[in-house]
């Protein structure tokens, strides 16, 4: 229970990261935008003469402020459809549809609510808002977020239901915005009178919190840093920027709450002569250690590595300090530390969150973006003017800041040995930068392309325990979020051999940090998943002779067949293959397997291989899978007396195919008329070949979708 | 060693049901049984080459039996496909 609550976490938290992956750039125009227009930033830098209202130069500039708050001001739309998309398990776009319709169908619910009950007047003071031009109730992100991760919900539902013959048209994906529409309008009802009742309680919390004082900040620091381990550290600080958990204020006549949103409006406005600090405490403690403290902390780590490896490691070292100066990305950092000395970890958290307190007790009112990187502390601290923001305290707490980090960490590493990078004795695991000599070694030993670019691929599958030990995929901003079938499977040094720097494991979920480069390694992974060569990692990793791990025996390899996975070849509803209306099928006379009752007159390949035989009779193929499994396709039950009537071939014996290839389409309804059965088993002719053959799913399926797992 | 030959006298000759069916009955004996048409011989107990000889109504093949109990098998295949082909 508390593995699959952690594995929900991890997935609404990474779902999160679409939407927020945008702020930096809305960020930027927003910070240089909004600056640039404001006439005391112009008197101040003597600019008042080029950058005039309705010249060129500030009408840009005013596009660039006014872009970058539209995405400020509509994140809770951008929630609600990145946080459908990133929980949808397929077909994402439609989720993303259902998630826009059903948060305009819920908003417009409550403003005709609202409107009924009298309008905004008859509502309690400041809990209304317009979202999109429409009247409704002050929700925030959440209203977002309730939206998204139900319209996921339905969804993951619906997304394959079979409706009856005349309405079949409103089927399947098409089903999901109509029914979320009409989910979301109830919800819209309910939460018209739900909602204030939460209002008032998250205004009161959010008071709480106010009245915590400097206490409550540092505590909100160490927590958020301790979560990041667990990757959780998104969900916890979200509902502090973008909720009234983080105060409300209300800048130029409109009600903000959030602190990060708070910060932003007050950035928009010509009139803030001061950004306040409770919003500001919930982010600006970020900055001195993002680029002051944790840099230090690697300078100490690179002082006490052995002589021989300083140079590979102060390299390595380097870019992870500077990722964490400039962008605020902290965890290539941290990681190294935190695996083998979770001592200077808890050192980290409580400096954290004392950094966090101090910018609260000195007054520092500079917010973020994302993370404290430099970028984020120019736009948003320097050029604002020390006047307004304080920022002065952010270099003076962040100066002392290093010079604790680096002798906190240094005396550390030497009184308790911790083996940080370049430390390790040589017959130990190196953690940072094993990859490189691997792939220096691959680049002589192995000669082709597409070796070297899968190498790390291959690696990452080998360690997630192969392709078909893995039920979904997805990145944050440093690390790859996977969702095993077996956790079991998983290999951890594996994974670090192909860069990772760390591994974290719960329950069926397995985070692998790679830092901020995870986008690629996932694209280049699913790239790599979706090539034959990932079916036999074997090959691919051949020349490696400590790879071998306990779930592939070689020795069995002559008489056993390789585990894989077979796809549908049909659109269509799954049935076991004892409830198939034939004995020789039912009986498993032919071999295990599985049938589908299809809904599309279209047989595709299950597999990557090569057509054996096309029956005459066009009703039935042979494929041998690259794999070695010998597979029948079988249209029908008896159609073998159709004679070829109702089929068409679209290959040939002995032809190569790939999954998903058009086979034979067949006349459902002439088959049907002519009085046979469409019901098509999928056999596994060498079924003694394997120890398991077992379906992956029920109910429906489309072609293409895992269907079968052979071991 | 048994050898026999027989003409497929079902009219769908042996597709995938029979094919099943006999690849399922020679693995009630221990002598090794192939089955050949024309110059193709292939194993009766492998489903997917039983298949690909693409056996039809009127095609006359050739049943090898080799083993330590190839008397009754040469017999019980003998009726199996008189019954069944």
């Amino acid at each position: 229970m508390k593995d699959k609550i952690f594995g929900v976490l991890q997935r609404v938290g990474r779902s999160f990261m679409l939407p927020i992956a945008l702020l930096p750039v809305a960020g930027l125009l927003l910070g240089i935008g909004s600056s640039f227009t404001n006439p005391t930033t112009l008197e101040a830098y003597g600019l008042t003469n080029i950058i005039k209202e309705g010249g060129l130069l500030y009408t840009i500039l005013d596009i660039m402020s006014k872009t970058g708050s539209v995405v400020f001001d509509n994140l809770p739309l951008l929630f609600a459809m990145g946080v459908a998309i990133g929980m949808a398990k397929k077909e994402k776009e439609v989720a993303a549809l259902a998630g826009a319709i059903s948060y305009l169908i819920m908003n417009a619910t409550i403003s005709t609510l609202i409107a009924s009950k009298g309008g905004v007047e008859a509502m309690a003071p400041n809990s209304t808002t317009t979202a999109l031009g429409i009247t409704t109730l002050q929700m925030g992100v959440f209203g977002g977020i309730i939206v998204g991760l139900g319209v996921a919900a339905l969804h993951n539902r619906f997304y394959k239901i079979e409706l009856p013959q005349v309405l079949s048209f409103f089927g399947g994906t098409r089903f999901v915005p109509i029914i979320s529409s009409l989910v979301y309008l109830l919800v819209g009802i309910a939460m018209f009178f739900i909602w204030p009742t939460v209002q008032s309680g998250i205004a009161q919390l959010g008071q709480l919190v106010l009245n915590s004082g400097y206490a409550g900040t540092w505590i909100y620091g160490i927590i958020e840093r301790a979560l990041i381990p667990f990757g959780l550290h998104h969900v916890f600080y979200m509902p502090f920027w973008q909720t009234s958990l983080g105060g409300t204020a209300m800048i130029d006549g409109v009600l903000v709450q959030g602190a990060q949103n708070i910060f932003f409006a007050e950035l928009a406005s010509n009139s803030t002569q001061q950004f306040s600090v409770a919003a500001t405490r919930f982010m600006a403690g970020k900055f001195p250690f993002m680029i002051f403290g944790l840099p230090a902390a690697a300078y100490a780590m690179y002082k006490n590595a052995r002589p021989e490896k300083k140079q590979i490691v102060g390299g390595l070292l380097l870019s992870a300090a500077l990722t964490s100066m400039l962008t605020g990305i902290t965890e290539p950092l941290e990681f190294t530390f935190l695996f083998v000395a979770p001592l200077m970890y808890a050192v980290h958290c409580v400096l954290a969150g004392l950094s966090f307190m101090l910018m609260h007790i000195f007054n520092v009112g500079v917010g973020m973006t994302f993370s404290g990187g430099l970028i984020d502390l120019t736009l948003f601290g320097i050029l604002q003017g020390n006047d307004k923001t304080n920022w002065i305290w952010i270099i003076i707490v962040g100066l002392v800041y290093a010079v604790i980090y680096y002798f906190v960490f240094y005396f550390l590493i030497k009184k308790f040995n911790f083996k940080t990078p370049g430390r390790e004795l040589d017959h130990e695991e190196t953690k940072l930068y094993t990859r490189k000599d691997v792939n220096a070694r691959k680049k002589i030993s192995t000669g082709t392309d597409t070796k070297n670019n899968y190498s790390q691929s291959a690696l990452i599958l080998k360690g997630l325990g192969g392709k078909f030990n893995i039920s979904d995929i997805d990145c944050c901003a440093t690390r790859l979020r996977v969702t095993v079938i077996n956790a079991e499977l998983v290999n951890d040094s594996l994974l670090k051999e192909s860069g990772a720097s760390g591994v974290i494991h719960k329950g069926s979920g397995v985070q692998v940090i790679y830092g901020p480069q995870v986008s690629v390694v996932k694209s280049n992974l699913e790239d790599f998943m979706d090539t034959p060569e990932s079916d036999d990692l074997d090959i691919l990793l051949g020349d490696r002779p400590h790879v071998d791990t306990n779930n592939t025996k070689k020795s069995d390899k002559d008489n056993k067949g390789k585990p894989s996975v077979l796809c549908s070849p049909l659109k269509g509803k799954i049935i076991p293959l004892e409830e198939v209306e034939d004995e020789a099928f039912s009986n498993k006379v032919m071999g295990d397997g599985i049938a589908i009752e299809p809904t599309e007159g279209k047989l595709y390949s299950p597999c990557n291989g090569k057509i054996e035989t096309l029956f005459d009779t066009k009703h039935a193929v042979t494929i041998v899978s690259d794999s070695g499994c010998e597979i029948l396709l079988h249209i029908g039950i008896d159609t073998v007396e159709l004679n070829g009537k109702f089929f068409k071939t679209h290959v040939s014996d002995g032809q190569t195919v790939k999954t998903g290839d058009l086979l034979i389409s067949f006349d459902m309804a002439g088959i049907k008329k002519a009085g046979y059965k469409l019901t098509t088993p999928m056999i596994i002719c060498n079924t003694d070949m394997y120890n398991s053959i077992k379906p992956v799913s029920g109910g429906q399926t489309l072609p293409k979708e895992k269907l079968l797992e052979l071991k | 060693m048994k050898t026999f030959e027989y003409t497929i006298k079902d009219n769908l000759g042996i597709h995938a049901r029979p094919a099943g069916m006999l690849a399922k009955k020679v693995k009630d004996y221990q002598s090794s049984i192939s089955i050949k048409k024309g110059d193709k011989e292939v194993s009766c107990s492998k489903l997917m080459a039983l298949m690909g000889l693409g056996v039809k109504y009127g095609d006359t093949v050739t049943i090898n039996i080799s083993g330590p109990d190839e008397d009754i098998a040469e017999k019980e295949i003998k009726t199996f496909l008189e019954t069944n082909l």
